[in-house]
Parts: structure tokens; sequence; C-alpha cells
């Protein structure tokens, strides 16, 4: 049956999970301003933008850029759904790596200078964080003993509660994997001006309009996996999660805001010791507790 | 069983037939109707036996075993023969001790022992069966085209010794018949030296002095290895009264304590033939001969023999902790080291040799784990990695031939000069690496299994090894799906044959992806609830109802999203009709299509970009010499270990 | 009002010039004036940008520039001569070198003059192409619909 939910959950979340990220998006320009000093953009101005650019002419470098998006974005979806339906959470966790390929191979397709860095540069990320995400999965499942998120609705204490160190390691990590300040290396959100756009330098109009959609979906997506370690068999637990996951939103936007932009060396190597440090001593103090 | 030994010797006969073939045109229907017919028979031989859990046949005899003198004798032979004509002292040294050492055994201990039941079916033979006969008669056939290319490349007055090249084809998927389907241990191990001895000559092929060289380190780590086997042999028949498989794996499991040395023994046969660290070099090296042997030899077929004798072996695995941990540790590093130093490499034929050998780590340490759900993941590994890294090898080797380098940074924009070949190119490396495909659900239910085992160490070790692999493979990937200007169609004259198995390769591949859960529940399954609910073996670890180590509808959502992705590349690009423009260059384009723009003194500059290889932080020379370091003393500490422990128990 | 008035997205050129209007384009996009209130971004990229600011003159080395950043951006674009120098040349007019005003390259449709361009006259001038962008998508629109 879990392939039919997650099937009828890709198409809620292609939804709900556009409009959620998009406010989202929208209150990280808010907050941002105002840790500037300004008074910011309207709430919606994400959906403005994404509106605009579908206006836009469609043009494209090469025959299959949007191919690749389009991929890119469905596979997104695909993740997000097998996620919220209470899927398998490597499932999920494989879906989202793959919507990651097709976006590089998107970027990279374009032959472009600097779509070039910007894709090496995302390859570097995804190898950064990688070790991370797949350590955080292997602790979820000794935590709550399957790797179905829905099983979580079933155990009797949250599993924060032994997995804090893979918490932490997540949190690190998710910096990267929302290509927040300081480790934006493969496309920055604010500062429009670095090594032109990153990825999307050749991305223009409706196809930019799907890579915006996909970074929403993306975020809901990730603080989703944020919320889920504070979820046990009480239904509040749920509104527990969402309050955590916005902090820790919060939490990233801060960070975003107060650190520079750093080398690849600095990001592959913290990122690297965090895994080893928090998602191996984790996943080793689980398995002999 | 008459099939099997059809299966057997018809490619011997085929072998000699070949021999003395000298034109092209015979070669042609000498090669591709035999190869069509092994096919054929394999698939016979699956659908006679596939549904049951293994058949064991009444067969001995005498001249078989006489045979398999002859061949030692033969194979001994000729490995002094080349080691006196270009004077190599170790694999004359070697190879003298392998002769002796097999004579007195033949003579001294081996024929008093009667295998009755001397061949075998089960799951796992099934599908290397099929694994042979479909990709490596597959590689035959491409060999045909490739080696007239090859032929005309060689300068003029070369002597052609094609007839050899494909006799010895032939010879290898004869010898890899009789690995797996033999479960008289001397037979096998008869089959395992020709194999041996058969890259030793494909190695060496092309005669120049590295191929040599490389021939020759090949030949020094699987006499070793056969070596080891050997002692394998010796402590069978002398401490058990046996040399049938099927009662060895029965007595270890039920008994681990008394057979540590005979499996350590196994398990280092195993892994130089699975060219696990340090032994790696040997397949490193092996990439100097032409690419249908890298495809045969070297990624689909020899060297699952390694890992098919290592999977077959889990059961004994499972209750022996410490052939187990050397099993374990020598395949996680394996995997992790090879991964790394993946990144580092330009040449292509390189990074798929590490990446063969990475996964290969990932099978080992798959089977030492042995639990019924790791050798899901095994068997999966193998089936996925021998049908998409054949396919890689296939592809690179034709784009070789046409673009007259096998370096990755000169395969730029290949998505055009060869849209067809790039595609399938790109289906194989998303397949190597990537979920939903193949591999990738494999390393899941590898996941799983090492949770359950709570292998902590090579969890880890898994995590960081597969985080390079994302990294070598992506680049790559990006490397090919680049797009830029006006670049030449030239794949119009790859020949009828390349495309032939290159197509079947890739067929194979999708079949396999989209019928994973099928696979799963009629392949796999039923070989581990034969070879492990039997009280005999593992005291029965799994019930009739073991499903699969990755749930049934996870499989069916892979296999879903594999069909969305092959309908994206091969059907979704290159389809959309919007308005087509230049790239971004930062000022004047001078040539935008060929990414060449004005500088700041009116000259002309080609923006360029070079894929990441991080030297540095990847190190070749240090990783290797730090893997080899760890799993040389991991292999010869825990010899030592098994030969005490046979003292003591 | 349509969506193209809502996020319009600005990339600046700055040609041969004192660079006087150049600061005041800068001091105009920074956060005392808060332009992104009105959803205005400063890109760095034509692909992405919808109002292309010009300030300083044309002349025979920048032409080039000018065209292709502007043939570079994606319709509907709107460009704006900002400063007298973008207008027509200004005290450069009959420089050896100087072409004249950026609408000897390209189409201009807003002009803000001043030297320098105080920023409250860019703000006008982006208000003025904000309408005129409108106006392009509309039409966008139409086209797409009739073709």
């Amino acid at each position: 049956m879990s392939i039919v939910y997650a099937l009828i959950g890709t198409l809620v979340f292609a939804v709900l999970g556009p409009v959620i990220g998009c406010l989202l998006a929208g209150l990280d320009r808010k907050i941002t301003a105002r840790m500037q000093g300004r008074v910011g953009p309207p709430l919606l101005q994400p959906y403005y933008d994404v509106r605009k650019l579908f206006g836009k002419e469609r043009v494209s470098v090469n025959t299959t850029e949007s191919a690749y998006v389009v991929a890119a974005l469905v596979f997104a979806l695909l993740a997000g759904g097998i996620f919220f339906s209470g899927g398998n959470l490597l499932m999920c966790v494989f879906v989202i790596t793959l919507s990651s390929l097709f976006f590089i191979v998107a970027a990279y397709s374009s032959c472009s200078p600097y779509s070039e860095i910007g894709a090496h540069r995302e390859t570097l990320q995804v190898m950064s964080y990688e070790p991370m995400i797949v350590l955080m999965t292997v602790v979820f499942y000794q935590a709550s003993g399957s790797f179905d998120v829905s099983n979580l609705f079933n155990i009797s204490i949250p599993i924060i509660g032994c997995t804090w160190l893979a918490f932490f390691g997540l949190l690190f990590v998710l910096t990267i994997k929302l290509r927040k300040s300081p480790f934006d290396l493969s496309m920055s959100h604010h500062a429009h001006q670095e090594i032109v756009r990153g990825m999307t330098t050749e991305m223009s109009g409706p196809t930019l309009a799907k890579i915006e959609i996909m970074h929403w979906c993306e975020t809901v997506l990730f603080l989703g996996w944020i919320g889920m370690f504070f979820i046990w068999l009480n239904p509040l637990s749920l509104v527990l999660a969402i309050i955590v996951a916005v902090l820790v939103y919060f939490l990233e936007i801060w960070i975003d805001n107060n650190f520079a932009r750093t080398k690849w060396q600095v990001m592959l190597g913290s990122a690297w010791f965090i895994a080893l440090v928090c998602g191996g001593l984790n996943v080793i103090v689980l398995m002999f507790v | 069983m008459e099939l099997i030994g059809f299966l057997i010797a018809f490619p011997l006969v085929i072998a000699v037939l070949l021999l003395f073939v000298r034109s092209d045109a015979a070669r042609k229907y000498l090669v591709t109707i035999p190869a069509v017919i092994i096919g054929c028979a394999s698939i016979a031989l699956y659908v006679m036996y596939g549904s049951q859990g293994g058949s064991y046949f009444i067969f001995s005899s005498s001249i078989v075993d006489i045979i398999c003198v002859i061949v030692s004798i033969a194979i001994g032979a000729v490995i002094l023969i080349y080691g006196f004509k270009y004077k190599r002292i170790l694999p004359i040294v070697l190879g003298a001790l392998q002769l002796v050492a097999s004579l007195i055994f033949d003579f001294a201990i081996g024929h008093k022992i009667d295998v009755s039941q001397g061949l075998y079916v089960d799951g796992l033979s099934l599908l290397m069966v099929l694994i042979i006969g479909i990709v490596g008669s597959g590689i035959c056939v491409y060999a045909l085209g490739y080696m007239r290319d090859f032929q005309e490349h060689e300068p003029d007055g070369a002597p052609d010794r094609r007839p050899i090249f494909f006799a010895l084809m032939f010879l290898f998927l004869s010898a890899m018949y009789v690995i797996v389907l033999s479960n008289n241990m001397s037979w096998m191990f008869a089959g395992w030296e020709i194999t041996t001895l058969c890259s030793f000559l494909l190695i060496g092929y092309t005669k120049t002095e590295e191929a040599i060289n490389n021939a020759f380190r090949q030949i020094n780590m699987n006499l070793l290895g056969g070596i080891a086997f050997l002692i394998a042999l010796y402590v069978c028949s002398i401490s058990f009264d046996t040399l049938s498989f099927k009662d060895f794996l029965e007595i270890g499991s039920s008994r681990p304590n008394i057979v540590i040395l005979p499996v350590i023994a196994l398990a280092i046969a195993g892994i130089t033939k699975a060219a696990q660290m340090p032994f790696h070099t040997w397949l490193l090296g092996a990439m100097v001969a032409p690419t249908p042997t890298s495809a045969l030899l070297h990624s689909s077929t020899m060297v699952k023999a390694g890992v098919f004798l290592l999977v077959k072996l889990a059961p004994i695995f499972v209750v022996c902790p410490i052939a187990s941990a050397l099993v374990i540790l020598v395949g996680g590093f394996t995997f992790m080291f090879c991964s790394f130093m993946a990144i580092s490499q330009t040449n292509a034929k390189r990074v798929l040799a590490y990446s063969t050998i990475a996964n290969l780590g990932l099978i080992t340490a798959c089977a030492g784990v042995g639990t019924p759900e790791a050798v899901w993941a095994a068997m999966l590994l193998i089936l996925f990695h021998a049908i998409a890294k054949s396919l890689l090898f296939l592809c690179v080797g034709t784009a070789e031939h046409h673009i007259g380098s096998r370096d990755i940074e000169d395969m730029d924009q290949l998505f055009q000069r060869m849209p067809k070949l790039s595609r399938f190119m790109m289906l194989g490396i998303m397949c190597m690496f990537i979920a939903p495909f193949g591999m990738l659900i494999a390393k899941w239910g590898a996941l799983v299994a090492l949770i359950d085992m709570h292998q902590g160490v090579l969890l880890i070790l898994l995590a960081f090894g597969s985080a390079a692999t994302f990294m070598f493979w992506a680049k790559w990937l990006g490397k090919l799906a680049g797009i830029a200007g006006t670049r030449e169609n030239i794949e119009g004259n790859v020949s009828a044959s390349e495309w032939a198995s290159i197509g079947l390769m890739a067929a194979l591949i999708a079949l396999c992806c989209i019928c994973l859960p099928l696979i799963s529940i009629f392949m796999v399954d039923p070989y581990i609830i034969s070879s492990y609910s039997n009280a005999g073996v593992a005291g029965g670890m799994v019930s009739s109802a073991f499903d699969g180590t990755v749930d049934a509808d996870d499989l069916w959502l892979a296999s879903i999203a594999c069909v969305f992705a092959f309908i994206v590349m091969f059907a979704g690009l290159g389809r959309t009709k919007t308005k087509q423009v230049g790239v971004y260059l930062a000022g004047v384009s001078a040539d935008n299509a060929n990414r060449v723009f004005r500088d700041s003194m009116s000259g002309e500059t080609m923006a360029t970009s070079r894929n990441w290889y991080m030297t540095e932080a990847f190190n070749e020379d240090r990783l290797s010499w730090l893997g080899t370091i760890v799993c040389g003393i991991l292999e010869v500490g825990f010899f030592i270990v098994g030969c005490v422990t046979l003292g003591i128990f | 009002m349509g969506y193209a008035s809502k996020s319009p997205w600005v990339i600046h050129y700055d040609g041969s010039s004192c660079n006087g209007c150049d600061i005041e384009v800068l001091a105009t996009l920074c956060p005392g004036f808060d332009a992104e209130r009105f959803g205005v971004i400063n890109t760095g990229n034509p692909k992405h940008a919808d109002i292309f600011l010009v300030t300083g003159s044309v002349n025979e080395r920048n032409i080039d520039v000018v065209k292709e950043i502007y043939d570079q951006m994606v319709e509907p674009k709107v460009v704006i001569a900002c400063g007298i120098c973008a207008c027509t040349g200004g005290i450069f007019h009959d420089c050896y070198n100087v072409i004249g005003g950026v609408d000897k390259a390209i189409p201009v449709d807003v002009y803000a003059p001043g030297c320098a361009v105080r920023p409250e006259a860019i703000i006008d001038a982006v208000v003025q192409g904000i309408g005129i962008l409108e106006e392009k998508a509309e039409a966008l629109k139409a086209s797409k619909r009739g073709a």
C-alpha cells in the first residue's frame, strides 16, 4: 500500500509543498531584511518573482536543459511525497539526491563557464553533506526501528533523546543543503553577484521559476527531516515538531546573515569531520547501548 | 545436466576453431552464432532449474579429473615458459611452487577422494550463468568490431594475433562455467587457474613493455591466490576427507571453529581474484589490455569469480566471526579507499577500474556479513555491476576509437559528437551510483544488513565511500552532458557489432532496473531461502517467507522512478523547441558557440574549464599506500590466526 | 496589475562617465532606500534581469558590451538611461571616442537626466519603467496567445 500512499502524497505535496515553501522563502527575505535594518519585501514576494518568471519569454542555451530541470523538480516532489506520506526515509534521501544530480547535470549541460563552476561546487557540496545524511538515516533506523517515517507515531518517546548528536550533525549540513552562507558555494540566494549566479547562470524565465519551486519544496522537506526527530505517538507532537522546524529555520537565517562564505576545503573538512564525530559516534553508541 | 556439459564444452570447441580461423568474415559468423547459442543455452538452463532452490547432479568422472591434472600441468608449464622467456624470478618461483603443490595434491591426496555430486546449479550459480552467457558473449560480439579497429590502429606489419585473442575469450567463458557449476573443488580450482592464465595472456596481448609488466603483476598476485586456494584444498581433503563444496559448507556452518583456516585461505583466494587491496594493482594494470578484455575479464566476469566464491562462503562467515571480520574489513576499506582514489583520476578506464574494485569491495563486505539480507544485496550488486560496468567499458572503448582518447577531459560535449553513445554512457553511469537504479537499491540492502549486524565501522566506511562515489561519477556525467556550439557528429562509422552489444547491455539495464522487484522475488529470494533455511546450513536462519531485504513496495516505487528517468533520458532530451541563445560570457562574445570572448587586450580568449580532481586532498599514491598497508596487515594477520586455530581445534 | 511590475530585477552597467551616476545607482540599491520593498533585486546576470540601468555614454569600446547585455536579457525588458551622459552623451558628447547616448546602441525606454542623477530620479524612472515593462509583458502574453 505504501506505494499508493507515496504517489497520493506526491500529488498533495506538489500543491502544499510549494505553498508552504513559498511562504517560508518570503519569511526568510522579510527576516533577513529586518536583521539588516530594512523593511523588506512583501511576504508573497517569492510568489511574485516566480509568477513573473513564468511570464517571461522561453529561451534556453540548449535543447536538453529544461528536460533535466523538469526531472529535478519531479524527483524533488516525489521525495517530498514519500517523506510526508510516511514512506521510507532512505528512499526519500535517495530520490532527493537524484533530484540534485539532475540539477547538477542541467547546469553542466550549458557548457557555460559560470554554471560549470557552480556545478563543480554543487557536486562538492553533495559530497560534503552526503555522509552525514546517510548516517542520519542509519541513526533514524536504529532509534525508531524502521526506515518508515510513519512508524514514528508508534513509538513512546521521541527519538531526539538518543539521537541528539546526529541531530546536531544534521543541523550543520542543513546549511549546506539549503545553500546558505557560509556554505553557499554553488549559488547564492542573496548576493546575486557571486561568480554571476553559479548553477543558475544560464537558466532564465520559466526554467528558473521551476528551480525556485524546487528550492521551496526542498526547504519544506529538509525542515520535515528536522521535525521528525520530535515526533512520537502523541498527535500533539506534530505541533512541537513544527515549532522546532520553524526555530531551526530561523537559526539558519541567522547563520546566513552572520557568516561570510568559506573555501571549499573548509566546507568539506568540517562537514566530514562533523559526520564522522556526530554521525559515526551516534551510530556506534546506538549499536552497543 | 547435459546442458551444463554443453555450456562448458561448446565454448571450448569454438575456442579451438577460432584459433585456426584467420579471415574476418568467417570469424564474424564463428563468434556471433556461438555467442547467441551460449546466451540461449544459459537462459534455457535458468528456465529449467530456476524455479528450484538448488539441484546437485550425481556426476563424477575420472576423465575430468585427469583433464584437471593436465590443465594444471599445462598452466604451470606456460607460466614457467613465460617466466624464463622474460627472466622474471617471482613468477617462476610461484609457478613452480603451485605446479609441484598441485601435482602432489592430485596424485597423493586428491584422487583418493571421490565427489559423487560433481556438478550443481543453484540460484547464485544460475545468476552467474546468465551473466556469463549474456553479458560475456555480448562482449565477445562487441570485440569483433572493436578488434578490427584495434588492428587498423596498429603499426603496419604488426602480426595479427586476433585468432588467439578470440580463442582466449571463449576459453575464458568455458572456464567461468566450470567455476560456477562445479561442486567438486578441484575442478573449480582448475577453472580458477584457467581464468588466471587467460587474463595473463590477454593483458600481455599487445606485448609492449608496460603490458608485459602488468601481466606479470597479475600472474604474481593471482598465483598467490591460487596457492591460498590449494591450501584450502589440502586442509579440506586431509581434515574433512571431502572435496565437495556442499559438504564443506555444511561442515563449516555447523562447526565453524574447525574450518577457520580453509575459509580464510579461500577468502584470500577470492580477495586476490576480486582485486581487493592490497592486490588492487593488478586490476589497474590490466587496463592496458584492449577494452573487450577489460570489460569481460576485469569487470563483469572474472573478478566476479572472486566475489562468487566469497558469497558462496557467506553461510560460514555468518557463524565464523574471525573469517568474517577479515572479509568485512578488507572489503570495507577497499570500498572507501578506491572510491577516494577514483576522484583524482582523469583516465576513464582507470576511473572504471577503481570503481570496479570499490564495488567488489562492497560485495566482499556484504558476503563477509553473511546474513540473508547481506547476501541479497551482494547478489543484486553482482548482477547490476556486471551489466552496467560492461556497458560503460564498451562505451568508453568505442568513444576511444572515435575521439582518440580515453581521458575524461577529452570527452567534452560528447553529447553532441556521439549523441547515442553518450546517452548510453550516461545511462551506465547513472545506474552505477544513483537511486532508483539497481546498484543503489542493492546498496540500500547492504545498509540494512550492516545495521542489523551492528557493523558500525563498515557503515561509516560505506557512508564516506558513497559520498566520494557521487563526486567522481557526477563530474564525469556532467562532462558528457555538456552541449556547446556546433560539434560534428562522429558516430556514423561505429560498427554494427559494437552497437548491437552496447544496445544489448543498455536494454539489459533497463529491463533489470524496471523488473528489479521480480528479480528479487524470483531469482534472489529462492536462493537465499534454499541456502539458509536448510537446518544444516547456518541453523535455519530464514523462514521460507523471506521476501527480500528491501520492501517490495519500495522496489516498485524505484521501478516507477526508473521508468520516468529513462523517459527523460531517451525521449525528453533534445526535444524542447525553444529559442536558442548564447551563454553569458561577462563581456563581448567573439564566438559564443565556442565560448570565445574578447578579452581586456582586445584579443580573443576561449573559456575552458576542467573538472575537479582534488589531487591534494585525495592523493592516489598516499591513499594506495595506506590501503595496501591496512589491508595487507589484515590479511597476513588473519591468515596467521587461521593457522594457529588449526593447531588449537 | 500583473506580476512583472511586482518583481523588477535590475542589472546595471557603467559606460564611460565620471562614475558619479554609477555611485548614485548603487546608493539607490543600498539598504537605505531598501529597494527590495518593491521587489527590486540587483542581479549580475542579464539573463535574470528585467530592467537595464545604464550610466555613462556609449563609446567605441563599450558599445558591443551594451548591445550584448541587452541582447542577452530575456523579453520583456526595459532600458533606463540614468544620468545626462547616458541620455545624450552629456559633457563628453563631443569627445573623439564618444558615440553619444545609450540610444545610439540600444532602444531606451526611460530617460532619467541629472548630473549626477539623484536616487529619487532613478526611483522615479524605475517606476515609469515598471509601467512600460507591464505593457510589454501584456503584449508578449497576447502574442503568445495569438501564436
